[in-house]
C-alpha cells in the first residue's frame, strides 16, 4: 500500500490497543475483573519497569535469547542442508518420507521431559527442543523451494552454460531463499516459544522459568509481565528479520513476497 | 557465396513422452547463417524440435547434428530465447546479461564493459541496476536478447519469444532481431504459430502437421529481398503470394488440430 494510506491504519491499530488496555484497567479497578486472576495493565507496566530497573530480568532474558538463537541457528542450518539434500536426491527423499512425516506429526512438547533427562536442566535441553521445531519448518520450506524452481529458468541457465554446481549457486539457492525466508519469520517465533516452554517445564534460568516461578506463588502480575517482555522480544526480532528479508529479497515485488508471519 | 555449411541437421528424429508421440520422422537441415521458422498448429511439437536441437531433450529415435557433429548434452554452440520469462528474477539487468560470460569463466572486468555495450544496444541505458519485475514485458525480452547474444553463439533458438507482447512492441522487437541477425550473421531457428511473422522474418518456413506424431508437411523458401521493412512487408504482393501458398498447407493442419481437440 502507498504511504498516505499506511499512516492512518497504524493510528487505528494503536487506538485499538489502547482501548483494550483501558477497558482492562477500568474493569479491574471497578472490580468487574478480579485483580487476583487478571492483574491490571498499570501494575504490569510497573512490574516490568521494576524488573529492568533492578536488573533482575537481564540474566533471564539473555538465557532465553541465547537458547532461542542457538536452536534457531542449528535448526535453520540443519533444515536448509537436509532440504537441499532431499530435494536433489529423489531416492533419499522417498526413503525418508514416512519417517519425516511421523517425526513431524509428533507434538514437540512431549519431547521436553526426555530432553531434560538427556541434556539436563541447563540450556541444551531447551536448545534441543527449539531445534526440533525450527528444523522441520525450515526443512519443508527449503525442500519445497528447491523443488519448485521454475524449469524455464533452469533451462535458460543451462543454455547459458551453467554446470550443476553453478546451477545450485545461481538458480536453486536464490530461488529457495524466498521460501526459506517465509519460514524464518515463523520459525523465529516458534524457536522462542519452544525454549520458553522448555524453561517452563524445568530450568534454573530464563523467561519461562520466571513465569513458572511467578505462577507458583499465584503472582498473576509476574506472569503477565513475563508475557509482555516475551511479546516485545518476538516483535523486535521479527522486525529485524523483516529488514533482512526486505534487503535479500529486494528483487521481488512486494505483492508476491513471502507471506506475513503468523506468530 | 561459398557452399553453405549445414548448421543443424535432424536425421529421422522422433520424440515420445511415455505413450504420446510428439514428433516423428523429422529430417531437416538448416544452413549456417539462415533464418528458418517452424510453424504449425498449437501442440504440434514445435518447441520439442527446438529443445532437441538445444540438447535440453534427447530424441527417442534418430539423431541431431550440429555443424556435422552428433549432439549429446547441452548444445554449447547455441543460445535460446524462451517463450516464457526466463531471466533470473534475483539478478539485475546487468547481472542477467553478464551471466553467460560469468558461467563460462570470463573475468568480470571484461564482462561488465561488454554488458554495458549490450545494454545500450538493446536500448536499456539507465536500467542496468533494475530487477526484471521492474521492467515491462518488452524490456524483459530485450534483456533476454542481450543475455543470449552476448555469448556470441553460432546458433540461436527462439521459441515464440514475442508471443506475450502487444502487436506494436512485437513488431519493433522483430525488427531488432532481424537487425541483430543481419549484423552478426548467426543461424536462427525460430518457432511461431503466426505465419505472417514466420514469412516476414525468415529465409525458409517449415510447416509441421497437427499433433500427435507431427511430421514435416512442407518447406518453403521465402525469397523476399533484405533488409526487410516489417511495417509494410505484409502488403507486398510477393509476401501475399508466399503467404497464400504456405497457408494452403497450414490451413489443413490447423483444421485437423481442431478436429482432434
Amino acid at each position: 500500500m502507498s504511504a498516505p494510506k499506511r499512516t492512518p491504519i497504524v493510528v487505528w491499530q494503536l487506538l485499538l490497543g489502547a482501548a483494550l488496555l483501558a477497558l482492562w484497567e477500568a474493569g479491574s479497578r471497578s472490580g468487574l475483573l478480579d485483580k487476583f486472576f487478571f492483574s491490571r495493565p498499570s501494575d504490569i507496566v510497573r512490574r516490568v519497569a521494576e524488573m529492568f530497573a533492578s536488573g533482575a530480568v537481564w540474566g533471564h532474558l539473555a538465557t532465553t535469547l541465547l537458547e532461542a538463537a542457538l536452536s534457531f541457528a542449528i535448526g535453520v542450518a540443519g533444515g536448509v542442508l537436509f532440504g537441499f539434500l532431499l530435494a536433489r536426491n529423489r531416492f533419499l527423499s522417498q526413503l525418508l518420507d514416512p519417517y519425516i512425516r511421523v517425526a513431524n506429526a509428533l507434538p514437540r512438547v512431549v519431547l521436553a521431559p526426555i530432553f531434560l533427562l538427556w541434556f539436563g536442566l541447563g540450556i541444551w535441553s531447551k536448545v534441543a527442543l527449539g531445534v526440533t521445531v525450527v528444523f522441520f519448518i525450515v526443512f519443508f520450506n527449503t525442500f519445497q523451494g528447491v523443488r519448485e524452481v521454475d524449469p524455464v529458468i533452469v533451462n535458460n541457465a543451462r543454455m547459458l552454460g551453467a554446470s550443476e554446481r553453478q546451477l545450485i549457486r545461481h538458480v536453486l539457492i536464490p530461488s529457495a531463499l524466498a521460501w526459506i525466508f517465509s519460514s524464518l519469520h515463523i520459525s523465529i517465533g516458534f524457536a522462542i516459544i519452544a525454549v520458553v516452554v522448555g524453561e517452563y517445564l524445568g530450568a534454573a534460568k530464563g523467561i519461562g522459568y520466571m513465569i513458572s516461578q511467578a505462577e507458583g506463588v499465584f503472582d498473576t502480575t509476574g506472569v503477565f509481565a513475563g508475557m509482555a517482555i516475551l511479546a516485545a522480544v518476538v516483535l523486535c526480532v521479527g522486525a529485524i528479520v523483516d529488514r533482512l528479508e526486505r534487503y535479500l529479497l529486494r528483487w521481488k515485488t512486494r505483492d508476491d513476497a513471502a507471506p506475513e508471519s503468523h506468530l | 557465396m561459398s557452399v553453405a555449411r549445414e548448421a543443424i541437421r535432424f536425421d529421422n528424429v522422433a520424440k515420445s513422452f511415455a505413450e504420446y508421440t510428439a514428433v516423428e520422422g523429422i529430417s531437416l537441415s538448416v544452413n549456417a547463417g539462415a533464418f528458418l521458422s517452424v510453424v504449425g498448429p498449437s501442440g504440434c511439437g514445435k518447441s520439442t524440435l527446438l529443445n532437441m536441437a538445444a540438447g535440453l531433450m534427447n530424441p527417442t529415435r534418430g539423431s541431431v547434428s550440429i555443424f556435422g557433429e552428433p549432439l549429446s548434452g547441452i548444445n554449447r554452440k547455441a543460445g535460446y530465447m524462451f517463450q516464457q520469462d526466463a531471466l533470473l528474477p534475483w539478478k539485475t539487468v546487468e547481472e542477467n546479461i553478464c551471466l553467460g560470460p560469468e558461467l563460462r569463466g570470463v573475468p568480470s572486468s571484461e564482462t561488465i564493459a561488454q554488458a554495458h555495450e549490450w545494454i545500450e544496444r538493446v536500448g536499456l541505458k539507465g536500467f542496468a541496476h533494475r530487477y526484471p519485475h521492474q521492467l515491462s514485458g518488452g524490456m524483459r525480452k530485450r534483456v533476454a536478447m542481450a543475455q543470449t547474444w552476448i555469448n556470441n553463439p553460432e546458433i540461436i533458438f527462439m521459441d515464440e519469444p514475442f508471443g506475450a507482447l502487444d502487436v506494436h512492441t512485437r513488431l519493433r522487437m522483430e525488427g531488432e532481431i532481424l537487425k541483430l541477425w543481419a549484423e552478426t550473421n548467426k543461424t536462427v531457428m525460430f518457432v511461431t504459430h503466426d505465419l505472417e511473422e514466420a514469412i516476414a522474418l525468415s529465409d525458409e518456413v517449415v510447416v509441421l502437421s497437427a499433433g500427435p506424431a507431427s511430421r514435416i508437411v512442407g518447406t518453403y523458401s521465402v525469397n523476399l529481398k533484405r533488409p526487410r521493412n516489417l511495417i509494410d512487408i505484409k502488403t507486398e504482393a510477393a509476401f501475399n503470394d508466399i503467404y497464400g501458398l504456405v497457408w494452403r498447407d497450414l490451413r489443413e493442419e490447423v483444421l485437423r488440430s481442431y478436429e482432434r481437440s
